[in-house]
């Protein structure tokens, strides 16, 4: 399960990266079946798949929301969609990346339901925000810059965490988001520095 | 551009995913599914009930060709039954399969035989008056007649089957045989004087008709 977990959610990246490529490779062949029988309507096939993906996609949805009851709904309302569009699905990317797609849409949708605007409207591209050095990363701790990303407002930490945590390069953040590329780049790096911000502040470390 | 919060995260990506989901979403998902194993145990009942609702196309299919081989079915029993029908009428066909019957009444084949051809000869001879005699009413009530003897005689042909008093069907059906030959000795006499009658008058009125010019 945490192996199937890591390459899920490496999902893109590890297509990029060329990483295990043949891991890819055998790792689709499984899921092939087991998609296929999805495909007949099979109900023990389609439990099989959202064993496989839940966890991953459930903490992608989690990390857009940051809402649990949310992600849920996000979790349950992607599975169903996928499942009915299933035959649509061609094996060109991963079912893994592509599920996860349906999942960052409907998260987004979700949020998009709660608060109007996403990334403000400001689409000035910020001057590079000065990158300070941070020469202290060695102290950094996953747990901490989870909760601090968690402690994000939605606009930044949406778009933090499609770009660190799901793999998705800025061109595709911006088609995701309707944004443009610059302005998904300038709102990452503001968002970068946020949390830098928040996780140095004496009470967060407290 | 290096980004150490980035490789960071890269390193310890699996580390983020903390949250689990209850384990009972799964069961809200599944009654959100409708093409579950619901429907795969409802397509065999469906096809029965005829609903039309909600087919995947290999069931459809499958609908077709049972519908074409039922079609079929129903044609080739219309057809085989339409067969015998016109068949039945004709009295020399419906006696020719006595051959089977040669079991149970070994002489019935030599007798009916023997009146076949007699029935034929008057039958020829009839068809021979026809022509000469039209529009005579009689003709079609004795068609009539023997359309009714021919069919009690096959009743009787299916009774020597299941009947085991054999010698009486076969007496009834020497009966049914003889009835005819003498419907059709009637029917000659009938015609037999109808043209001697004709022949008569005929010349007398000739002769009015040229007197009369």
């Amino acid at each position: 399960m945490e192996g199937t977990d890591c390459r899920i959610s490496a999902g893109k990246k590890s297509e990029t990266l060329n990483r295990n490529s043949l891991k890819n490779i055998s790792y689709q062949d499984v899921n092939h079946q087991v998609i296929e029988r999805c495909k007949g309507g099979d109900n023990r096939a389609q439990y099989e798949l959202y064993k496989l993906y839940a966890k991953a996609m459930f903490n992608v949805s989690m990390r857009i929301t940051n809402d649990y009851a949310e992600a849920e709904d996000v979790l349950q309302e992607a599975f169903v969609s996928a499942f009915k569009k299933l035959h649509s699905y061609k094996a060109e990317a991963s079912f893994g990346s592509w599920l996860k797609r349906i999942v960052v849409n409907a998260s987004i949708n979700a949020i998009r339901k709660r608060r109007s605007e996403l990334v403000p409207m400001d689409e000035r591209v910020v001057g590079e925000v000065p990158d300070e050095e941070y020469n202290d990363d060695s102290e950094w701790q996953v747990e901490n810059v989870r909760r601090a990303i968690q402690q994000l407002p939605d606009g930044y930490r949406v778009v933090l965490t499609l770009y660190l945590l799901e793999g998705f390069d800025h061109g595709e953040i911006a088609e995701i988001l309707g944004i443009t590329e610059s302005t998904s780049k300038s709102q990452y790096s503001r968002a970068r520095k946020k949390l830098l911000e928040i996780m140095k502040a004496p009470q967060f470390v407290a | 551009m290096k980004d150490k919060l980035k490789d960071f995260v890269n390193e310890h990506r699996d580390e983020f995913d903390v949250f689990e989901p209850r384990p009972e979403l799964w069961q809200e998902i599944c009654q959100d599914l409708p093409e579950s194993r619901k429907e795969k145990e409802g397509k065999v009942i469906k096809i029965s009930f005829g609903e039309r609702a909600s087919f995947s196309a290999d069931f459809f299919f499958m609908r077709v060709a049972a519908a074409v081989v039922l079609l079929l079915g129903c044609g080739l029993t219309l057809y085989l039954m339409k067969q015998q029908v016109t068949k039945e009428p004709t009295p020399i066909a419906a006696i020719a399969p006595a051959v089977s019957t040669e079991s149970i009444a070994p002489e019935l084949a030599e007798v009916e035989a023997y009146y076949v051809s007699q029935i034929q000869e008057k039958k020829s001879q009839l068809s021979a008056y026809d022509r000469k005699v039209l529009g005579l009413d009689e003709q079609a009530e004795i068609d009539l007649e023997l359309a009714r003897l021919d069919n009690s005689y096959l009743q009787l042909k299916k009774q020597l089957y299941t009947n085991p008093n054999t010698s009486e069907i076969v007496d009834a059906m020497v009966q049914n045989l003889q009835i005819r030959i003498k419907v059709l000795n009637r029917q000659l006499e009938v015609l037999q004087q109808l043209e001697q009658m004709e022949q008569e008058p005929t010349n007398e009125p000739q002769k009015d008709d040229t007197t009369n010019v």
